[in-house]
């Protein structure tokens, strides 16, 4: 097992800069998420950690180790791929044994192994099939097998469950968890798919760009996020966004969202006065209760989702999303107000979008 | 019959008549001048059916067996040469490293020069008096003089397969290409972090994945060799001696030359069938259909 440590790793091609120089750590045993939508560098990341791709510059450190220019092989890494990439020609018991097979274990070592890999991840029975003749599920667990074998430093993990469907996903990464909390194998997993990052990370970097946006554990990202970018990638549905600008009524200095009321947030600064806001609110914490903070506006839609019911409130110019009980009643057309959780909401510059924090609101 | 069967055959009934026509219907007449005295230049012995008897000359005509041998030969060694140089030239195009996209082209230029005019140029390229080969040979001290390549029967079957194999390789090529772009790139990346080497990738995924794929270039190109006198026609005529005489040669000058067509049918037949015969146990042997 080891950390892994990133040092100023940029990659250009050509002209295009595609991660503009970055630095990362992951401590020993860490589950590091790269998060973001496809094209912003994450899978281009990986591949420069697993040393499929070259950087431009920088270092590569897997347990204190230097390996910027090591062969993928000498690296001793395991990766998953979203296309699983099992040999077709080759059964399932040699597929799991061939990284130790071309490593020149013996027979019955690499036999021993792959028997303990294989009654890890439920897959004994498949042993003497071909990858053609597996499910989808069954295939990814061979491809986790296949990582798990080695008993390497480090596992990567490229977009692995993209290709299953909704059900198996939901399966699979329960499993991915399990296996990294009896492992505890240092990991580095890239997706998409922010309910992946939240349920699996100990770490998320989202990712834009090239550039990580926010590196942080998964409950603070989603909390605080460091940007609009952030907020609205990370969770579902998306945060509301709300702008405005602050207003002084009487000694109290309110929250003035374009086309609608004021709404009294507690900890604005009074000489904000008239300064421009993004207010970002997630659907939880907008509610039919009581509350200092009130949103009024009108319902759009409603959609029950089963445990909730999904509102889509007008208001003024904008539409927000509030995560109700169900049976609340509420119709199409109905006026509502919506008590807002204030120290939950964020504050966001306009202009670069950054999280504001209560000493830079101005 | 069903109104939905006799619909399905009504449909297909115009290209029935059309495979009828271009396919079984010459077919069937190759197969019945086989059994059938039909000599042009000897009217006088009729055209009767004679049964079996063609055959039963085959077997003890030596002109036969050793187009049959040279044919083995021809057709392998051509084969096994060409799908190397053609897995070669595949492995290297498809590296896609800068400036090969004009090779992929310039690399198929033999096969777009017609087997006559390939020929040709390379019996004149060959010639012993003048032939530039002779004489970058000579240059290069490989030889100690100049060599009449076609007219030695040591060495015109070996010129003649060089010439076939620098023709069609590129056959290989061009569908050993659209192989390889078909191999998932990450099995190559997962061979390489399970430690694969450049050979043992080659061996363990690239060779497997293209399985099929060679599959049906070596069945295509044998049964283009096997049927193909014209290059052989134009280089050797057969000779020196019988010593590239290959089948389809033999078959051409049997009909042609002494219009012996019944004979030269059921020498036509018997290439038929051993081709049938090949691409049934090549298949069988890849076991093609098994993934």
């Amino acid at each position: 097992m080891a950390d892994l440590r990133l040092d100023r790793i940029s990659k250009r091609f050509g002209a295009l800069e595609v991660i503009p120089p970055l630095d990362l750590t992951l401590e020993d045993g860490g589950f590091l998420v790269l998060l973001g939508p496809s094209g912003c560098g994450k899978s281009t990341l990986l591949s420069i950690v697993a040393g499929l791709e070259a950087p431009s510059e920088g270092e590569v450190l897997i347990g204190g180790r230097r390996v910027t220019s090591a062969h993928p092989k000498d690296r001793n890494i395991a990766m998953v791929f979203q296309s699983y990439a099992l040999y077709p020609t080759m059964d399932v018991r040699r597929n799991l044994g061939f990284g130790l097979e071309m490593r020149g274990i013996d027979g019955a070592q690499r036999h021993d192994k792959v028997t303990r890999a294989a009654e890890l991840l439920q897959i004994t029975h498949l042993l003497d099939r071909r990858p053609a003749q597996l499910s989808g599920g069954q295939r990814q667990r061979v491809a986790m097998g296949r990582a798990i074998v080695r008993d390497p430093d480090l596992f990567l993990f490229d977009e692995p469950l993209s290709n299953l469907d909704a059900k198996l996903r939901v399966e699979m990464r329960t499993e991915i968890r399990r296996l990294h909390d009896r492992l505890g194998t240092t990991t580095v997993y890239v997706t998409h798919d922010q309910v992946e990052a939240m349920t699996l990370a100990t770490r998320v970097a989202v990712m834009k760009g090239g550039v990580i946006q926010q590196l942080a554990d998964p409950q603070t990202v989603y909390e605080r996020p460091a940007n609009i970018f952030v907020a609205s990638f990370v969770g579902s549905p998306a945060m509301n966004f709300l702008n405005g600008r602050v207003v002084v009524q009487g000694d109290m200095p309110m929250f003035l969202p374009d086309g609608a009321d004021p709404v009294r947030l507690a900890g604005l600064p009074l000489h904000a006065d008239g300064r421009r806001l993004v207010l970002g609110v997630r659907p939880e914490h907008l509610s039919l209760g009581a509350g200092e903070a009130r949103l009024g506006g009108v319902v759009d839609v409603m959609e029950p989702t089963g445990p909730d019911n999904m509102a889509t409130v007008r208001i003024g110019s904008a539409s927000v999303i509030a995560r109700l009980p169900p049976r609340s009643g509420l119709k199409a057309g109905t006026p509502v107000s919506l008590a807002l959780q204030a120290d939950a909401c964020s504050l966001f510059d306009p202009d670069s979008g950054a999280r504001l924090s209560l000493g830079e609101y101005v | 019959m069903s109104e939905g069967r006799f619909w399905a055959l009504l449909l297909l009934f115009p290209s029935l008549l059309v495979i009828t026509a271009v396919v079984l219907y010459p077919t069937a007449t190759g197969f019945l001048l086989s059994v059938q005295e039909l000599r042009l230049n000897r009217p006088q012995l009729g055209n009767d059916w004679v049964g079996l008897r063609h055959y039963a000359d085959m077997v003890s005509d030596p002109v036969f067996w050793t187009s049959l041998k040279n044919t083995a030969v021809w057709v392998t060694a051509s084969v096994i040469i060409e799908l190397f140089l053609g897995l070669t030239a595949a492995l290297a195009l498809n590296r896609g490293l800068p400036g090969t996209r004009a090779f992929a082209v310039l690399i198929l230029v033999p096969m777009f020069l017609p087997n006559i005019v390939a020929g040709h140029m390379w019996a004149l390229m060959l010639d012993p008096r003048l032939g530039v080969v002779n004489d970058i040979l000579m240059r290069l001290n490989l030889i100690d003089g100049y060599k009449a390549w076609f007219a030695d029967p040591s060495t015109a079957m070996g010129a003649a397969i060089a010439v076939e194999a620098w023709h069609s390789f590129p056959f290989f090529t061009l569908l050993l290409l659209a192989g390889l772009k078909g191999i998932p790139e990450d099995l190559y990346k997962a061979a390489a972090i399970d430690g694969a080497g450049a050979l043992a990738q080659l061996r363990l995924i690239t060779l497997p994945q293209l399985r099929t794929v060679i599959a049906a270039a070596v069945i295509l190109r044998v049964i283009g060799l096997v049927n193909s006198p014209d290059l052989l026609l134009v280089l050797t005529n057969g000779g020196p001696g019988r010593s590239t005489q290959v089948l389809s040669l033999y078959a051409f000058q049997t009909a042609y030359k002494d219009f012996d067509f019944g004979y030269a049918g059921a020498l036509s037949v018997v290439m038929f069938a051993l081709l049938m015969v090949f691409a049934w146990a090549y298949v069988a042997l890849l076991r093609v259909d098994r993934d």
